[in-house]
């Protein structure tokens, strides 16, 4: 009786462990999932390697109501960078609705958004892109550098596209998978500090800067870039001190850095914090008298309605599109969206960079469906992906996002979208006198040794 | 332990055991079933979202075993679980070591910080040690953001997990690989606590006083239990790095550190069960709030702006916790335990 139990025991824990091992053999079989679908039926072969496409072809087929393009949005709508996560997300809706309502979307496909809050966490985040690939995105968008940071080495792997708005270095340096929309925040320092020496500098010598870092990929573009140029552009950079996004003071950094006389202070954070530097530094009657710059992250209206306008006047910055009160020919048809969706969003430059990032979106999407056509993008898979990236991202050749952004533009070897940034001025609480655009060198921080380290 | 009726232990093994009856066993065997065969019938969304929950229960076993078995609060979890990641980061990206040696090291090396950052529990206890570990959690990352080894804000790429020659590169292959050894993370967690070190650890959490004079070294035992919760912590932070493939120091902040102090309370302080019931209740209400709720109140309430229901998001997070606080204040492992019991004399409730 008992060797009988003991028999029929052992024989379920045989046959429990033979079920369970089958698609455990299966799944260690060191190829991606996803990678493994293909379609026999497809008119256009994609195979992998950059060697072995096959010539592109262009299908003819009608669109269906319901054959659309899958694209995944990500915005940090909630935590602690709400401020800017909420009008870019406003703004990547409102003209992915603008695109399917009056332009009837794609050739004649609608954008379908796969939108997600990535509440600026990483477990988000990374649940957030794993969604995106399950679902049959062609590509993903995220608005910050943080976010792009948290799941960029997923995407990579993948070979999942994305597109980032405000980007670090670090996000694409060395060039994968991953592109950005704007200049990086080392591009901005670059484009302020070469501004600063012409424009605004009168001194002699090497004037001091201290940088004034956000810690996390936001600071340490600018890091990056100062490391690496500084010498070579004549700056010398007297202080670097980092801070968190929850910063409530810096009194104490800015004390430190007030000791070493600088000409210059550089923020390279979020608006938030931004605003806690400026307004530190006015207490501490270091400014007026030093010239503050920021990037593009703080150089919005959040930034002045944190800190008061008459705190940030005269502080300059740099940011990759035009304002709100400039006359380019996309601005109408946003201007018109916005009032009537978003008034509260209006005269915010976040709102512009997303509006002008849904544009982009409907040209990669455009670009890959006259080269390969719906059918090879219909299915979402390992072989759309890089049909898109190979078809839509990098056949963009100077497309002029209604003049809203430089022009957007694929090079080998780089995978900045746009090269081109401006700097502004803070004057009676407005975002104004801008400069040209800058085009922003690129500067290959990979060949350092010391990047990553 | 109660058991159903007419179930009669005999010997000293029968009483020792687990699983103990042949219902036990064929639970347990169609759950392990159920578990194992998910990649089948599983996309990889939710291979994804059931490879967080194993990490995370993985951290929440280690903070159960220091708060709610030997009573040391602490809140700084997330910085243990960074060190473990980047220890498995160095190691695997940096010196080229196999998965496993940086698993292992990951453990230890989270255990050790943990007994010196664990040194004050021998003098305070309470919100006092709180505040210790608290500082934990600011020091190591400052040290994370500011060595270079770790590549600071940069961040640092981890290769994919492999033994051997089997690498761990789909969803599902990491999910068994996670799988595996979370299931050997709690039963290693059930164990230790029925042995001589978990009484200790419970006596400690009762009385301190009382347990010393029983004779329970009390520095021995509470630095072992910050030992023991940060090699949890660790080998949830190596399965991590290996799991995300990039880590930047934001990863691991302070509120995460809360949110798994939150979980083990939601789901039971002091119970093995608790921790897995909490960690499954939050990770899966984030998602279904971030990917469900959100969206769906997005796409059919039309009157309102869109970016509305964004903020509806964390006002229902923090509700259902508050709620949960208020009705079930000892946990979804209570809740269990007056099922099981209400089961077990079913329908002789009385």
């Amino acid at each position: 009786m008992k060797n009988r139990k003991l028999l029929i025991i052992t024989t379920v824990i045989c046959l429990a462990l033979i079920v369970t091992a089958l698609p455990l053999l299966g799944a260690c079989d060191n190829t991606e999932k996803t990678s493994t679908t293909t379609s026999p039926t497809t008119p256009v072969s994609v195979t992998a390697g950059p060697t072995t496409t096959t010539a592109p072809l262009k299908t003819s087929a009608t669109p269906g109501s319901t054959e659309t393009l899958k694209v995944g949005i990500m915005t940090p709508t909630t935590g602690i960078a709400a401020e800017k996560g909420v009008p870019l997300q406003d703004a990547n809706l409102d003209c992915i609705k603008y695109i399917n309502d009056e332009l009837g979307g794609v050739n004649g496909y609608k954008i379908e958004v796969d939108w997600l809050d990535s509440n600026y966490n990483a477990t988000q985040a990374v649940a957030n892109v794993k969604k995106f690939m399950d679902d049959g995105c062609l590509f993903f968008t995220t608005s910050s550098s943080t976010e792009m940071g948290y799941v960029q080495e997923i995407a990579n792997r993948a070979g999942f596209p994305g597109l980032v708005a405000y980007a670090s270095p670090s996000n694409y340096h060395p060039p994968q998978h991953i592109y950005g929309q704007t200049p990086d925040y080392g591009d901005d320092w670059i484009g302020f500090t070469n501004y600063y020496l012409k424009n605004v500098w009168k001194g002699t010598g090497k004037p001091k800067m201290a940088l004034m870092l956000l810690n996390n990929p936001t600071g340490a573009g600018a890091k990056n870039a100062a490391k690496a140029l500084a010498d070579t552009l004549g700056v010398e950079i007297v202080a670097t001190e980092e801070h968190a996004a929850t910063t409530v003071s810096e009194m104490e950094s800015l004390t430190r850095v007030k000791a070493l006389k600088p000409d210059v202070l550089y923020i390279s954070s979020t608006p938030k914090p931004s605003a806690v530097i400026i307004k530190n530094a006015v207490e501490l009657g270091m400014f007026p008298g030093v010239t503050i710059g920021v990037c593009h992250a703080a150089m919005v209206k959040s930034l002045i309605d944190l800190a008061g306008a008459d705190v940030v006047e005269g502080v300059y910055g740099t940011f990759p599109t035009v304002m709100w009160t400039e006359n380019v020919p996309g601005m109408a048809k946003m201007t018109e969206y916005v009032k009537k969706l978003h008034p509260k969003d209006e005269g915010n430059p976040d709102y512009i960079a997303a509006w002008a990032q849904s544009l982009i979106i409907a040209e990669i999407l455009k670009k890959a469906l006259d080269n390969v056509g719906y059918d090879v993008l219909a299915k979402g898979d390992a072989k759309a992906w890089e049909a898109i990236e190979k078809y839509g991202f990098q056949k963009l050749a100077g497309y002029d996002v209604g003049g809203l952004q430089g022009a957007v533009k694929y090079s080998a070897g780089d995978n900045r979208l746009t090269k081109f940034n401006r700097v502004y001025r803070i004057v009676n609480g407005l975002i104004s006198s801008p400069s040209p655009w800058v085009e922003a060198p690129l500067v290959k921080y990979e060949t350092f040794d010391w990047y990553g380290k | 332990m109660t058991l159903p009726c007419g179930t009669r232990n005999y010997n000293y093994a029968e009483d020792m055991a687990i699983v103990r009856t042949r219902t036990h066993w064929a639970l347990l065997i169609v759950l392990l079933i159920i578990v194992f065969t998910g990649p089948l019938y599983l996309p990889n969304y939710w291979l994804g979202v059931f490879n967080l929950i194993g990490i995370t229960l993985i951290a929440a076993l280690g903070l159960n075993i220091m708060v709610g078995y030997c009573g040391q609060l602490s809140i700084g979890h997330a910085g243990f679980i960074a060190v473990g990641a980047y220890t498995s980061a160095i190691l695997t990206n940096r010196l080229g070591m196999p998965f496993p040696v940086a698993l292992i090291s990951a453990g230890l090396v989270s255990g050790c910080i943990g007994i010196i950052f664990g040194l004050p529990s021998v003098r305070v206890k309470g919100f006092y040690l709180a505040i210790t570990t608290i500082a934990a959690q600011f020091i190591i990352l400052w040290i994370i953001n500011h060595w270079g080894y770790t590549g600071g804000f940069n961040g640092i790429t981890v290769p994919y997990a492999s033994i051997g020659g089997l690498v761990f590169r789909s969803e599902a292959s990491q999910f068994y690989l996670i799988i595996i050894i979370t299931i050997i993370c709690v039963f290693i967690a059930k164990n230790i606590v029925r042995t001589k070190i978990g009484r200790a650890f419970i006596a400690i959490r009762d009385n301190d006083l009382a347990a010393e004079v029983m004779g329970v070294n009390l520095l021995y035992y509470k630095l072992l239990a910050f030992f023991i919760g940060c090699f949890f912590a660790g080998i949830a932070g190596s399965l991590l790095a290996h799991y995300t493939g990039s880590l930047y120091g934001e990863q691991f902040s302070f509120t995460d550190s809360i949110l798994y102090v939150a979980m083990i309370i939601i789901g039971g302080l002091g119970t093995t069960l608790g921790p897995i019931l909490g960690v499954i209740f939050i990770r899966i209400l984030q998602r279904v709030l971030a990917v469900n709720l959100v969206p769906f109140l997005e796409s059919h309430l039309h009157m309102f702006p869109s970016g509305f229901a964004s903020g509806v998001n964390p006002m229902f997070f923090g509700l259902i916790l508050v709620l949960f606080l208020i009705l079930e204040p000892r946990g979804l492992a209570h809740r269990w335990a007056l099922f099981k019991s209400a089961y077990r004399l079913w329908p002789f409730s009385y």
